[in-house]
């Protein structure tokens, strides 16, 4: 079985009826490692269309599970149940519950490292207080303003009054979290968690494609909250060196905050800085300080002094590009998709009214960026297949807009592959205007190729 | 990906019942078993398929059953029905299957599976409309479908199918306006099955309920049945278990019934 992978959480749904004669062929250790070699922050299992489970079938799971913490460090768990299985699963492990429930999966998400949707007002209950406190804690760290009922009483009263809260976070469980290191956006600075012991395991536990992606969608300041850190090693600091070198090359900064050095040598600040590596004691030292902002590269999400042109092999390669493009389209509508013009040239789009945008980043044996832009009507006919209802909703649109350029990159992948030329995809970023996108690209040039399918036109540029 | 136009090809390719089918189906309508068999006995691969689907386990008969009258005179009127019907639903089924892990042997025992529980379920019920009992044939038609259609799209749908939890129903009625539950009950239609079979069909799906109370009633066993069987290991790794969405809320009222009798503890 597969697992479909959003927002950082690879989630596979079995269907039917799980006992320990048919979990084994539901879920194999090559299906979730293959989602676990996605990067994936958690991987669970949805029991929605599960209508019955015994505790050997679970057990089964449990060791699949087992297997992956240990070597991926992601979360592991299952989600979409209701109160009746949320008790079952409590009678079956008690005491011994080292993975996680969410009793949905868009709880599950708000829990995940790198889920991009933060700022969510969760109104949180657990019987249990250690419960409340540690879901709390996940929930700021994930950039989130959790609300904690404190009884039941409480919690009755307060989610009576569902439009008060983005999210109600019940019948949720935390076992051991994946150890992830919680990403958020803030603005044009992208914050990373970092807690506790850091050493040679930092390497396993930062996201470094979500990092790379993000450099290569133009992200120039990275600050690592670093209240919670106790001490360092020396296999950290060499990990930290390593990414502020790498930064380097795309004149990014990155700095520590709220780093104490009582149980880490000073030495190893001393290194740090010599890397190019900022310390500041206070958040809000950076983030309220605009001229510091602009001079960190954080005023514009693409202050990259390196502007990389459109090569020889990617020109080669555009019919590919193009054809993934079409190609998705045409089976996402079941049109004719055509293409009409094709310019090399800044991006160049004449109304921005109304328009909404998503990219995708590719790396291995070349590399760039594919952008699709679609006036907001012509983006829901082209995600209709996905969508499945007639909405406004402009966050589902988005999101689902990022699946279809998502689907465009394993096109791209594909194609280029039967080529021998082998690349990796990033994952898909959305904007909900052209201005933001243009924050993103500025003026680098690419090849602008106007599309068009059912005489709705939309944009597709390719740059690096 | 798939056209509304390709649906309407896939349907005029499917062939008419065979005359000596429709001869036996007559036959056995007129509750003569005896003139039936023999009608049957002159179709070659009817008869090996009858001989390989009732030695089967499932079918609990101590000693191989050779010949076709005696399976017509064990199955009864309503069981031959049935038979002949699994029979003519085989006649759609691929030579090599590409989408689904399945092979002839592996399919067959899906019917078989299928067909003994679905009497049991109607004998518990009371039912013995022999037009119900043979409704659960149609229902395989549906992977057959899926494979039809959806087999030279393998690479496309598995991309698809990474991306966003569609299964195939959703995906064909999303694109044309028409599921895979509405192609079966087109073949009912073809094959000048009786109205109710495709109408139980149609509400097995679990989307588009019937607003006959038994048709419906039975329309929630078929599809908990279904589920039932795509949960077996063979079929979860045949890639069956989510080609169709399990609707558990619609089933709900009657899984405690439908436990015990399967005897799930």
């Amino acid at each position: 079985m597969r697992a479909v992978v959003k927002n950082g959480v690879g989630v596979f749904t079995p269907q039917g009826f799980l006992d320990g004669n048919s979990s084994s062929s539901f879920l194999s250790i090559d299906d979730i490692e293959a989602t676990a070699a996605l990067e994936v922050d958690m991987i669970l299992v949805s029991l929605k269309r599960v209508i019955f489970f015994n505790k050997n079938g679970l057990d089964i799971f449990m060791k699949l599970f087992s297997k992956v913490r240990q070597k991926n460090h992601a979360t592991v768990g299952f989600c979409d149940y209701d109160e009746k299985k949320y008790r079952a699963i409590n009678v079956f492990y008690q005491d011994k519950m080292y993975f996680s429930l969410y009793k949905t999966i868009e709880i599950a998400y708000l829990f995940s490292s790198s889920f991009q949707n933060q700022n969510k007002n969760v109104l949180l209950y657990s019987e249990d207080r250690s419960q409340r406190s540690a879901m709390a804690i996940e929930l700021h760290d994930n950039g989130h303003n959790p609300i904690i009922a404190q009884t039941s009483q409480e919690f009755k009263e307060k989610s009576s009054n569902k439009d008060a809260y983005d999210a109600i976070a019940d019948l949720t469980y935390l076992g051991q979290m994946g150890q992830k290191i919680a990403t958020r956006v803030t603005g044009n600075a992208i914050i990373y968690s970092i807690s506790s012991y850091l050493d040679a395991e930092i390497s396993n536990k930062f996201n470094i494609q979500y990092h790379n992606n993000s450099l290569n969608v133009g992200f120039r300041l990275f600050v690592f909250d670093a209240y919670k850190v106790i001490s360092m090693n020396v296999h950290a600091l060499n990990f930290f060196s390593k990414l502020a070198s790498s930064a380097a090359e795309y004149n990014a900064s990155i700095c520590f905050v709220g780093m104490d050095f009582e149980k880490t040598t000073e030495t190893f600040k001393d290194t740090l800085e010599d890397a190019g590596i900022l310390f500041y004691e206070q958040m809000d030292d950076i983030l309220k300080n605009k001229e510091l902002l602009q001079e960190l590269g954080a005023s514009s999400a693409a202050n990259t002094k390196i502007k990389r042109v459109i090569n020889k092999q990617t020109v080669t390669e555009l019919p590919r590009f193009i054809d993934a493009t079409v190609v998705t389209i045409e089976m996402m509508t079941n049109s004719k998709a055509i293409k009409q013009s094709a310019e090399v040239q800044a991006i160049t789009i004449k109304d921005k009214t109304d328009k909404i945008a998503s990219s995708i980043g590719y790396y291995g044996d070349l590399d760039g960026m594919v952008i699709l832009v679609f006036p907001k009507g012509i983006a829901k006919k082209a995600c209709e297949l996905l969508i499945g209802e007639n909405t406004d909703d402009v966050e589902l649109i988005l999101d689902t807009l990022a699946e279809l350029v998502n689907i465009v990159g394993g096109k791209i992948k594909t194609l280029l592959s039967d080529q021998n030329i082998s690349v990796d995809i990033t994952l898909p970023r959305t904007y909900n205007d052209v201005d933001s996108l243009l924050e993103v690209i500025q003026d680098r040039k690419g090849v602008q190729v106007e599309l068009s399918f059912n005489d709705d036109k939309f944009l597709f540029f390719l740059t690096r | 990906m798939i056209t509304k136009d390709k649906i309407d090809e896939y349907i005029d390719k499917i062939p008419p019942t065979p005359k000596a089918l429709k001869d036996t189906l007559s036959l056995l309508n007129d509750g003569q078993l005896i003139k039936a068999s023999k009608i049957a006995q002159t179709d070659l691969a009817l008869s090996k398929y009858l001989k390989n689907l009732v030695n089967k386990p499932i079918y609990g008969f101590s000693h191989e059953v050779k010949d076709i009258s005696q399976i017509f005179g064990i199955l009864g009127v309503s069981g031959s029905q049935q038979t002949v019907y699994n029979y003519m639903t085989t006649l759609l089924s691929p030579a090599k299957w590409l989408l689904f892990g399945l092979n002839t042997k592996s399919f067959h025992e899906l019917q078989a599976r299928l067909s003994k529980r679905w009497e049991l379920i109607l004998k518990h019920l009371d039912i013995e409309d022999k037009n119900l009992i043979s409704s659960i044939t149609i229902l395989p038609a549906s992977i057959i479908v899926s494979e039809a259609l959806f087999s030279q799209k393998v690479e496309d749908v598995k991309l698809l199918r990474s991306t966003k939890n569609l299964d195939y129903n959703t995906i064909l009625t999303r694109l044309c306006g028409m599921g895979l539950f509405d192609i079966c009950e087109q073949i009912t239609i073809k094959w000048e099955m009786p109205k109710e079979i495709g109408e139980l069909i149609q509400a097995s799906s679990g989307l588009k309920p019937s607003c006959d109370e038994q048709i419906n009633l039975l329309a929630k066993w078929m599809h908990l049945l279904l589920f039932y069987e795509l949960s077996q290991p063979i079929f979860v790794e045949a890639g069956l278990n989510d080609f169709v969405d399990f609707q558990v809320d619609f089933v709900s009222d009657i899984y405690d019934d439908f436990a015990k009798l399967m005897e799930i503890g």
